[in-house]
């Protein structure tokens, strides 16, 4: 009864339209006004630079670094193609470049699959803590942002050069002879950026699993299901967006990663980053510079977009 | 009353605990949840446990299942040890509290969930996802998650799944508790209904007594970790064996009297007036003429009657309840009492405050109390 009654109560107050109408428009107000710092923070620090950076890639070189105000397409040609400098007139495609391109793709997608692989069990393992340690645990995970990143990479270096920790140990024990080269190689890139960039896939896959109820899992075994059938039907598909968020989390970073590649891949083994520092510095190609930063950030947008739509489709076509 | 150690009739026990304890530990302390619970559960009975909140309820119900291991004692399923048995290799399914269903699964893929775990043919599962669907009345709401159904709705998925897979036993852990008062009355008889269509045992959670009342072949009571008395409905409520389960079930009177002669499961009380009654015994008791017990009459037991009154009281108020009222007597000796009247309707006596009537227990509304 006196659920009617109420109901009956708010639909007797047609009238009460008109007033929320001048309330919203008023809400509205201040609703621009005070993400009015965030849109100028957007405008000038984002938005200017890129501006900037678009502006660059389309003029001339100058010759001791800078631009000179002449609109050219050459950076851009040159982020793709290559003038033979004997024959002007042939073109190749420029191979230096592109496989800058292919190794800083496919080094950052390995590294967030090592991430993934390497974060689900350590987040399963500090969810299922008992709460006083999980807190001690996350803090742990966490420490190495405390400390400089050339540092943490020169620690990677002292484990993995050829007289460092790893090796010494194998030769040791004698299970091998002489030095495994992993200094100055995508591997050793590939682990130095898994280590700096793995609590930024643990932090995302741990906050979903803390949101995941127990009894799911116990519900989930009470009907037959083995270890491995709830962990595949019932945790991964609930944990899936923190692997979303920390997979975005670690791609980005990655793929414009420069301190890693520089101290751990040497100067051959570049990633666009360094490609980009090499252009403002000792190349004197700053439209060209600005160019690959460009085509960089259109990567990290097309991969992006394609992720979240395979993703994106495939949650609807689950849950649709 | 014989079933209270639960010995009787093993044979046809679904469920066969013996001597079950568990122990929580806090860092150095330790807390017994379970203490020594001995209870047989016979097939295709619908069981109830009844307790207030904490008395370890969940706890026996969770060993059943599987989901802890106990510290002392057996769990025996159709006959077999489950000791170190995972819940997924127990004959029983667990219908939780809030109902667990899971959140990225359709209605239908919920309730076939356990089917496909069991690796039942996909002709299999969608047979029996479909007979479970209209068992429930819930065919229309196949297709949604749980998240878009209402309570009600998830409490009925929740049900579905956990009985596809044919289990020889469903535990269900208050699963009525988050309903109100309206659907909850219609999932009562909903449960009482799809338990006597499937014929499979039922354990049933709650601290509702008149939800154990209604629904159950047979109560357990429990208190701070064990079985205090077990039994029917009208048995634990006519009969209780103890001070806390005559007070947890039903309204009742406490009259401290002493034994004038004992004659097998019976015995001589004396009452307040100085008049004697026969009164039953609980089981295992069995004291000497001259010593105090305490005796429950329940409410509705005792009468005002003109002659031939059991003891006498004086009126200090009567309160009004629509179908009965409730007078409240004042005994000999300071002792209080409540009796039921019926409202018929013509001729209800008044009675004014102060006034002297007599009571009359019925026959056999007696209990001597073991403690
Ligand atoms: N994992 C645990 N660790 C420590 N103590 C526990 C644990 N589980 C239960 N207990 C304790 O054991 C006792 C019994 O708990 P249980 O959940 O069985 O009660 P219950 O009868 O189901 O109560 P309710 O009606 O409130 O659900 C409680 O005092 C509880 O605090
Ligand atoms: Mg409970």
């Amino acid at each position: 009864m006196a659920v009617t009654q109420h109901i009956a109560g708010q639909g007797a107050q047609p009238d009460a339209a008109e007033p929320p109408l001048a309330a919203e428009r008023e809400r509205n107000f201040w609703k621009w006004l005070l993400s009015l710092p965030a849109l100028l923070i957007l405008i000038f620090a984002a938005s200017g630079p890129l501006l900037i950076v678009v502006v660059y890639s389309i003029l001339t070189p100058a010759e001791y670094g800078g631009v000179v105000w002449e609109i050219s397409g050459r950076a851009w040609f040159q982020v793709f193609f290559r003038r033979d400098i004997f024959d002007p007139d042939e073109v190749t495609l420029n191979w230096s470049h592109l496989s800058v391109f292919w190794r800083s793709v496919s080094l950052a997608f390995q590294t967030t699959v090592i991430c993934a692989i390497l974060g689900f069990p350590t987040a399963w393992f500090i969810s299922t803590r008992p709460p006083g340690q999980r807190e001690i645990w996350l803090l742990l995970i966490t420490i190495p942002f405390w400390t400089n990143l050339v540092i943490r990479t020169f620690a990677i270096q002292e484990v993995i050069r050829n007289q460092g920790v790893v090796n010494s140990l194998l030769m040791n024990l004698n299970i091998i002879h002489s030095p495994i080269q992993m200094m100055y190689t995508d591997f050793a890139i590939l682990i130095g950026m898994a280590y700096v960039f793995l609590p930024l896939m643990v932090l995302p896959v741990f906050a979903a699993m803390d949101k995941l109820d127990v009894r799911l899992l116990e519900a989930g075994y009470d009907l037959y299901a083995s270890r491995w059938e709830v962990l595949r039907r019932i945790v991964f598909p609930l944990v899936r967006p923190g692997f979303i968020a920390g997979s975005i989390l670690v791609f980005i970073p990655s793929i414009g990663s420069y301190v890693t590649p520089r101290l751990l891949g040497g100067g051959r083994n570049m990633m666009l980053s360094n490609l980009i520092e090499l252009q403002f510095g000792q190349g004197r190609n700053w439209p060209l510079g600005a160019a690959l930063a460009l085509a960089l950030l259109v990567i990290v947008l097309v991969a992006l977009v394609f992720y979240l739509r395979t993703i994106g489709g495939d949650e609807e076509k689950r849950h649709g | 009353m014989a079933d209270t150690t639960g010995r009787a009739a093993s044979a046809t026990n679904e469920i066969e605990i013996k001597r079950l304890s568990k122990v929580f530990w806090q860092g150095d302390a330790a807390f017994r949840a379970l203490d020594e619970v001995t209870i047989g559960i016979r097939s295709g009975e619908f069981f109830t446990l009844l307790g207030p909140s904490g008395c370890g309820k969940t706890t026996l119900l969770r060993l059943i299942a599987g989901f802890e291991q106990p510290s002392a004692g057996e769990v025996i399923i159709n006959g077999r040890q489950v000791a170190g048995l995972g819940p997924n290799a127990r004959p029983v399914n667990t219908v939780f509290q809030n109902y667990a269903l899971f959140p990225h699964m359709t209605v239908a893929d919920n309730i076939g969930f356990g089917l496909r775990m069991l690796g039942k043919s996909a002709a299999v599962v969608r047979e029996t996802t479909g007979r479970m669907l209209e068992l429930v009345r819930m065919e229309a709401m196949a297709a949604r998650k749980p998240s878009e159904i209402s309570g009600g709705q998830q409490q009925r998925v929740a049900l579905a799944r956990a009985l596809a897979p044919q289990p020889r036993v469903l535990l269900l852990d208050e699963p009525l508790s988050a309903l109100d008062l309206k659907l909850r009355k219609e999932m009562q008889s909903e449960l009482k209904r799809l338990q006597t269509e499937t014929g499979i045992t039922f354990v049933f959670v709650t601290h509702d007594q008149h939800e154990a009342l209604t629904m159950s072949d047979r109560i357990a009571v429990m208190s701070g970790g064990r079985i205090l008395q077990s039994g029917s409905p009208a048995d634990i409520y006519n009969h209780p064996a103890e001070r806390f389960v005559a007070d947890f079930i039903g309204d009742t009177n406490f009259l401290d009297v002493e034994i004038v002669a004992v004659n097998g499961r019976a015995a001589d009380v004396r009452l307040p007036g100085g008049g004697t009654r026969r009164a039953s015994l609980p089981e295992g008791l069995s004291p000497s003429a001259g010593t105090n017990v305490t005796i429950v009459i329940r409410p509705e037991h005792a009468s005002i009657t003109d002659e031939a009154a059991d003891f006498e009281g004086t009126v200090e108020d009567a309160v009004f309840f629509g179908t009965d009222t409730h007078v409240h007597l004042r005994l000999p000796g300071e002792s209080r009492f409540t009796l039921r009247r019926q409202n018929t309707g013509a001729g209800a006596v008044a009675l004014p405050e102060g006034s002297r009537v007599g009571v009359r227990v019925a026959e056999g509304g007696i209990q001597v109390l073991r403690n």
